[in-house]
């Protein structure tokens, strides 16, 4: 009877109950929205990182780091990364040479990373190839051909079959210079990168760093994020001299990015709801305020505190309940919307988005666990909305309340 | 006789430390099994303010209330809430049903409240609602209803809970003079046939010349106290 009575009452006063509810489906498409925006950004970041810059996993030799002029190298490169490349999980790898130095031109110099690819290998795992915006992608029959990013291009000035000079140490620390022609010009999502890194045939560099069938890293795309704790268990275990690494570890800035944004679109999400909790406390104190003598009478007939409580709570929780399905619907509706045609930010954000390493176009997108997370705190928020009102109810003295 | 009230020496005192008003003064008061008695005076005596002690609606400020054989008068709220669930029905002047209830519902919420198998609940919402002329209503909301009708339903509601004794506030004040012999009939039936302890304020002659006793109140205290021979 409490649930029919809670019913009802709820339909008393249709027009502020249907602006509460319609209140609660906004907030929840609100708020559900924004959560997808940044799940979006959030995902697209770490596709980027996966699929353009890192790879689901990275082996290395035991010492590596970048800071070294003379990286460690991994010694049986060329036969790991064929054993790895015949993985039935692995969809390409990229055994990659990489030295620390300095370009120059006869205009400017930069610090740079220079990464020797073997390049059928890198177009697959990193999608260089697909990232050029000028010149060919290592067909010309020269060696000395190197792919340069459009941000180090610019800045330095260089054209297609510019020359540079790159200089860094060889493996036995002698300091070694050679001349490179431009052969294209790529502009990937992170313009910091595209700022920092130029790419060379690995047999070119290799051949200057004194090394033979070496690289200091092999990085492994797989065919699903979920392989990656399988395969690189399996790894380590074959390979305990050398460091199996996957993306997060690699690149932990992408991790905290992801868990940063998680943590703001929950801000977001709890502001929108602590609106709503006014706008459901400002309705149910409304509706238990018209009611007073009516629960002065429950209370009289012998309605106890408890019963009463519920009552307003069930009001409550029904009036935001009728609201929810919508909102999840409609918020339901316009992600899926825009998780295909995405949002296109170029006109707003010009460059800014990709000199953090985002793409321009976000894809919304939200897993079913965060809608049922953002169900939960709408229904929680009633709930908390409920007390005020309820609480208000249970202080009324029945005799009093009758009087009006 | 059995005693269902016995009221000793209760006062109501309002702003005790200021000016005080008394809105009952020293009453003594029993009331038997079956009694049919109506509490007069002009307004302002106080006979609102008894009967909401009686029913354990407001506490006196000094002086005992005991409902057959229960002191009510220290009862924390909640005891009071199920003491009148189980003890006491309630007939208001202006109806307070739950709008949003049918008839049939407002009579059987006493009794879900009071955790009555479904079977009987029906059962008596049908006898009760057939006791008071209203079988045709049942299923009628409130706002459907004259008052009259709307009355004869807060009436079988009282009686839903099987309670000790009904008090009834002004129960024919707003009703016109057909639906008010009509409410005082059912009343005097219930009384009669079933032994239904009733005790009513008013001011309505009609309703004062059916009591078969009258209390006059005066100022918050009892200035008469007489039995009526003429009844229904």
């Amino acid at each position: 009877m409490i649930t029919t009575i809670a019913w009802r009452n709820i339909w008393r006063n249709k027009t502020r109950s249907l602006v509460i509810m319609t209140s609660v489906a906004l907030g929840l498409w609100a708020g559900a929205f924004i959560a997808a925006l940044y799940w979006g950004m959030g995902q697209e970041r770490m596709r980027i990182a996966i699929e353009n810059e890192i790879a689901h996993l990275q082996i290395h030799a035991p010492d590596f780091t970048l800071e070294f002029a003379r990286i460690p190298a991994i010694h049986n490169a060329t036969q790991l990364t064929a054993q790895v490349a015949a993985m039935k999980e692995v969809k390409a790898v990229s055994a990659r040479a990489i030295a620390m130095g300095m370009l120059a031109t006869a205009t400017g110099s930069a610090g740079i990373q220079i990464n020797g690819i073997e390049p059928n290998a890198e177009a697959a795992t990193s999608q260089l190839k697909s990232k050029l915006t000028e010149g060919t992608y290592f067909e010309s029959k020269k060696t000395n051909t190197a792919l340069i990013g459009a941000k180090l291009a610019k800045k330095l000035k260089l054209k297609l079959n510019s020359k540079v000079v790159l200089t860094f140490q060889d493996k036995e620390d002698n300091l070694v210079s050679a001349a490179f022609r431009i052969e294209g010009i790529y502009q990937s999502y992170n313009t910091a990168l595209d700022e920092r890194n130029i790419y060379v045939p690995i047999t070119t560099l290799n051949n200057l760093l004194g090394l033979q069938q070496q690289a200091h890293e092999i990085a492994i795309l797989l065919h699903s994020d979920e392989l990656t704790p399988v395969v690189k268990a399996t790894l380590a275990a074959q390979n305990q001299d050398l460091k199996v690494q996957d993306w997060k570890e690699i690149s932990p800035e992408t991790g905290l990015i992801l868990s940063t944004m998680g943590q703001a679109s929950m801000v977001f999400v709890v502001i929108i709801l602590l609106a709503l909790a006014f706008g459901i406390i400002n309705t149910m104190l409304m509706a238990v305020l018209e009611r007073t003598r009516e629960i002065g009478v429950l209370m009289a007939l012998g309605m106890n505190k408890l019963k009463l409580f519920a009552m307003i709570l069930t009001e409550t929780f029904m009036l935001v309940m009728v609201g929810c399905p919508f909102g999840l619907l409609l918020a339901w509706g316009v992600i899926q919307l825009l998780s295909e045609k995405g949002i296109d930010l170029t006109n707003i954000a010009g460059q800014t988005m990709q000199d953090f390493g985002f793409s321009n176009v976000i894809y919304p997108g939200l897993p079913a666990n965060q809608y049922l997370q953002i169900v939960i705190l709408v229904v929680i928020t009633a709930i908390v909305s409920a007390f005020f009102p309820a609480i208000r109810a249970l202080r009324l003295k029945p005799v009093e309340a009758i009087r009006g | 006789m059995d005693t269902v009230i016995d009221v000793h020496n209760i006062s109501k005192v309002y702003n005790p430390d200021t000016i005080p008003v008394y809105a009952v003064n020293n009453v003594h008061l029993h009331v038997d099994r079956g009694e049919f008695t109506a509490l007069v005076g002009p307004s302002g005596s106080g006979k609102t303010t008894l009967l909401n002690i009686l029913g354990g609606l407001d506490h006196p400020t000094s002086g005992t209330v005991v409902i057959n054989g229960i002191d009510i008068t220290n009862l924390s709220s909640n005891k009071l809430i199920d003491f009148r669930l189980h003890n006491i029905g309630f007939v208001f002047q202006s109806f307070n049903l739950i709008p949003v209830l049918t008839a049939r519902e407002n009579v059987e919420f006493i009794m879900l409240l009071q955790n009555v198998p479904k079977k009987e609940r029906n059962q008596r919402v049908i006898a009760l609602l057939n006791e008071v002329g209203l079988s045709d209503k049942m299923d009628v909301r409130p706002a459907q209803l004259s008052g009259g009708q709307q009355q004869r339903v807060a009436v079988a509601r009282a009686l839903a809970s099987k309670p000790q004794f009904i008090l009834a506030d002004e129960p024919t004040a707003n009703l016109d003079s057909a639906s008010a012999f009509n409410l005082l009939d059912i009343m005097a039936k219930l009384n009669r046939e079933e032994n239904m302890t009733f005790i009513f304020s008013t001011h309505d002659q009609r309703v004062i010349e059916r009591a078969r006793r009258v209390i006059t109140l005066v100022d918050g205290s009892i200035a008469s106290d007489t039995a009526q021979t003429k009844t229904d």
